[in-house]
């Protein structure tokens, strides 16, 4: 049984599935993209990466749709598009 | 190492999922200031939107992956007065200490003790995520609410137009206090903003450092989500708020600014200014102006 | 060997505190409590403790300081009175809701209005709902002796409550007496260090110290409050007998009683007045009253049993109180014991206050107190509050 002592979180992280609150979703054209980073820097949520080729890559895990990457994309190469259509990556 | 390795190699300590706003400007800096500080770090994140956003956590979960405390509203700094005077007669320096209040838990109750913590030098790095109002708890008045501002508690009516009183300058004040860094930033301007919270996470291991950032508020602002960080350099850009540092009494201008746009550039985003009139935005541009004055003539010896 | 020196009740604090080796201390001056912060301060400048100091600009603040480094692992430190309470109410109801042990020293004061400065209770008993132990003490050398068995107390494993001595203001805080200061190592054969493990900011065990939690399983942590809080009352117990045979000073444990054994009528104290409370039933004995004394010294935990225990047969008895309980026409003693005692309106009870805003009780109050038991001894219920009160022509 649990002790209730002193009001603590250790039994794992807290986490919620923010993607559900999504209505458009921002698609990445990597043709267009000249790996500047905005998007990656930008991104409240942390949900585009960077991998080891310095590409940069969006997950659809938490990323709440806000339209920040796609608004500050120097070269329009992000693409917010009602979910639901459009092509998966 | 440049900005966007840092970012890009460096571990996110907060929950992936937490329910702040979409494009919301604290979940921003939160994420940034962790990523920079590391694993070895304690963090007290009082009572606002973070908070409330889950990263203290829920039942018996936690939303960080690293050590961390919901302070009372108005005693972070002074509770992690208490938690840096420990590590310190630990000898274990090494571990941040960093507090990340919102500006109503900064300026308004919290300020006696922030301003008692900064005069003693304690060491610690305190952020500031200033979204210019209790916005957690439906967009109240702050000190640093800025003048003419619609907010739940200086509504529009028919006599009185919002907010009547210009805000408090709370980076200034902290200068003032010989804090061993105190700077302004915006998300914005990212290199600035990673600079400066490595600079500041220096500082706190001989003494206070202060960073206030602007933080970007869609839901208080009443402002498209995708705006935030357009918003945060036309801030930056319209001297509404201008990014210097002080360091060792020595102030500079990070950012320089010598074409400012006019402050309606940034104003036209939000609905929180869509009341005013003429005279008002007049009186705005005025403020902000003379702000930018003093600033210069605090920064013109080394910039 | 200990050694011997006169004390006023704040230096008595200061000695027991740094006997207590915290690690930190935080506390703001207010009458009548700051030469204990000024006394810590001067052991610190002269490298007689290694605490860390932190200089605080509020109460607020001290608690809030001491609260940061119970978490982070530490013993704290901190003392105040009256205003400084108040204000510290905040952090203060937090520090045992979180079930973060420290002492802190209570030069007990008045509330204001008026505008006041003196002796009371009232600041002590306004806050007896905030989670604390709280233990009320007779003389100086009682003040440092329960700060050393407060540290023991609170710590226990199975109690993790942090913990007040209350003294009064001015009759103790500034009175000198005789103390017998013990000897470093005494204090750390009695007193183990202490490292906090329950709840710890600490990267190298990371957990979230205080995340929102509902009602369901708030009321969990409640329960176990309130269950430490009981398990406390014989931990009392056992603290006071080992402290008792270790350094010869036994204080009787959450009461202490005085020519109980044959009484007929009792009176109850609580803090200083009890002295003047043992000579009055010396002098009632003499006159051929079976009168004999009970001292309450916690009131937090409230010794429900032992109160019980003491009054058995005892026809009729009356609670000094230096405070009042608004809305209850009496002293919080006397509520409590009330309370405690389950058969009260079989026996004659009242509650006497006095002491107010630094007011005097007297010999002769608590010998006109003792005579109006006397007197009432036969008609039991409960009667009307006795003030000690001599108010201006």
């Amino acid at each position: 049984m649990r002790k209730y002592i002193s009001p603590i979180g250790k039994e794992g992280l807290y986490v919620l599935d923010t993607a559900s609150w999504r209505t458009y979703r921002p698609v990445m054209d990597k043709e267009a993209c000249i790996e500047c980073g905005a998007c990656m820097s930008f991104c409240p949520v942390n949900s585009i990466y960077r991998d080891q080729e310095k590409k940069y890559y969006i997950s659809y895990d938490y990323c709440k749709g806000c339209g920040i990457c796609a608004n500050e994309c120097p070269k329009d190469a992000i693409t917010m598009m009602l979910e639901g259509e459009g092509e998966n990556e | 190492m440049s900005y966007l390795d840092v970012l890009s190699e460096s571990k996110d300590l907060v929950t992936p999922g937490m329910s702040a706003c979409q494009g919301c400007g604290g979940e921003l800096i939160l994420r940034k200031v962790l990523q920079i500080s590391g694993e070895n770090t304690i963090i007290g994140i009082p009572p606002g939107c973070m908070a409330g956003a889950g990263v203290v956590g829920w039942n018996f979960s936690n939303g960080l992956k690293i050590p961390v405390h919901i302070p009372l509203l108005d005693n972070t700094a002074s509770l992690l007065s208490g938690v840096t005077a420990m590590y310190q007669k630990m000898g274990r320096e090494d571990v941040n200490i960093i507090g990340l209040a919102g500006d109503g838990a900064t300026a308004d109750c919290g300020f006696q003790s922030l301003s008692a913590a900064a005069e003693r030098g304690e060491h610690m790095l305190y952020v500031c995520y200033d979204n210019e109002g209790y916005m957690n708890t439906g967009f109240q008045r702050s000190s640093t609410t800025f003048k003419g501002s619609q907010t739940s508690t200086t509504p529009v009516g028919k006599v009185k137009k919002g907010k009547k009183e210009n805000r408090k300058n709370i980076p200034m004040i902290m200068a003032m206090h010989g804090a061993a860094y105190v700077a302004t930033a915006s998300p914005g301007h990212m290199k600035d903003m990673v600079e400066k919270i490595e600079k500041g996470i220096a500082a706190s291991k001989h003494g206070f450092a202060y960073l206030h950032i602007i933080s970007p508020c869609p839901t208080g602002w009443v402002s498209k989500p995708e705006c935030g960080i357009d918003l945060a350099k036309k801030a930056v850009k319209s001297n509404y708020f201008p990014l210097f540092e002080v360091e060792e009494g020595v102030w500079r201008r990070t950012v320089p600014n010598p074409k400012p746009i006019p402050v309606t550039d940034f104003i036209a985003g939000l609905r929180k200014f869509k009341h005013l009139g003429e005279d008002e935005l007049a009186e705005i541009q005025e403020y902000v102006d003379k702000n930018n004055e003093l600033l210069e003539k605090l920064t013109r010896e080394v910039s | 060997m200990s050694k011997i020196q006169a004390l006023t009740g704040n230096y008595s604090a200061s000695y027991g505190a740094a006997l207590c080796k915290p690690d930190v201390i935080a506390a703001y001056p207010i009458t009548p409590q700051s030469s204990v912060v000024e006394k810590l301060a001067q052991f610190s400048a002269d490298g007689e403790i290694s605490a860390s100091m932190v200089e605080v600009e509020s109460e607020h603040s001290a608690m809030s300081v001491v609260q940061g480094a119970v978490m982070a692992g530490g013993r704290a430190f901190t003392a105040t009175s009256a205003q400084g309470l108040a204000l510290m109410y905040e952090p203060y109801f937090r520090m045992s809701t979180l079930r973060l042990p420290m002492v802190m020293a209570l030069a007990t004061r008045e509330m204001t209005s008026p505008e006041t400065v003196w002796s009371g209770q009232q600041d002590a008993v306004s806050v007896r709902d905030a989670g604390w132990m709280q233990v009320f003490v007779e003389n100086n050398q009682e003040i440092l002796d329960m700060i050393i068995q407060g540290y023991k107390i609170a710590e226990d494993p199975n109690i993790l409550l942090p913990l007040n001595v209350c003294y009064d203001g001015f009759y103790l805080s500034h009175l000198s007496e005789r103390v017998e200061i013990p000897e470093q190592a005494e204090v750390d054969a009695f007193l183990p260090p202490y490292k906090s493990r329950h709840a710890i900011l600490d990267p190298k065990e990371p957990m979230a110290v205080d995340p929102l939690t509902p009602g369901n399983i708030l009321i969990e942590y409640r329960k176990s409050h309130l269950e430490a809080m009981q398990e406390a009352l014989a931990k009392i117990e056992e603290v006071n007998k080992e402290f008792a045979d270790q350094f010869g000073r036994n204080y009787g444990g959450a009461i202490d009683t005085y020519c109980m054994d044959d009484a007929e009528i009792a009176i109850l104290t609580i803090g200083s007045m009890t002295g003047t409370g043992r000579e009055a039933v010396d002098e009632a004995r003499k006159k051929g009253i079976k009168v004999g004394l009970i001292k309450v010294r916690f009131l937090r935990p409230f010794p429900v049993e032992r109160i019980r225990e003491a009054l058995k047969g005892v026809k009729a008895w009356a609670s000094i109180d230096r405070s009042v309980v608004f809305g209850w026409n009496s002293g919080p003693v006397f509520m409590e014991t009330r309370a405690a005692v389950g058969n009260a309106d079989s026996t004659c009870n009242f509650s006497a206050i006095g002491g107010l805003g630094g007011a005097d009780i007297s010999l002769d109050d608590i010998t006109g107190c003792i005579e109006t038991l006397d007197k009432l001894k036969t008609e039991p219920g409960k009667k009307d509050t006795l003030w000690f009160s001599k108010p201006v022509e």
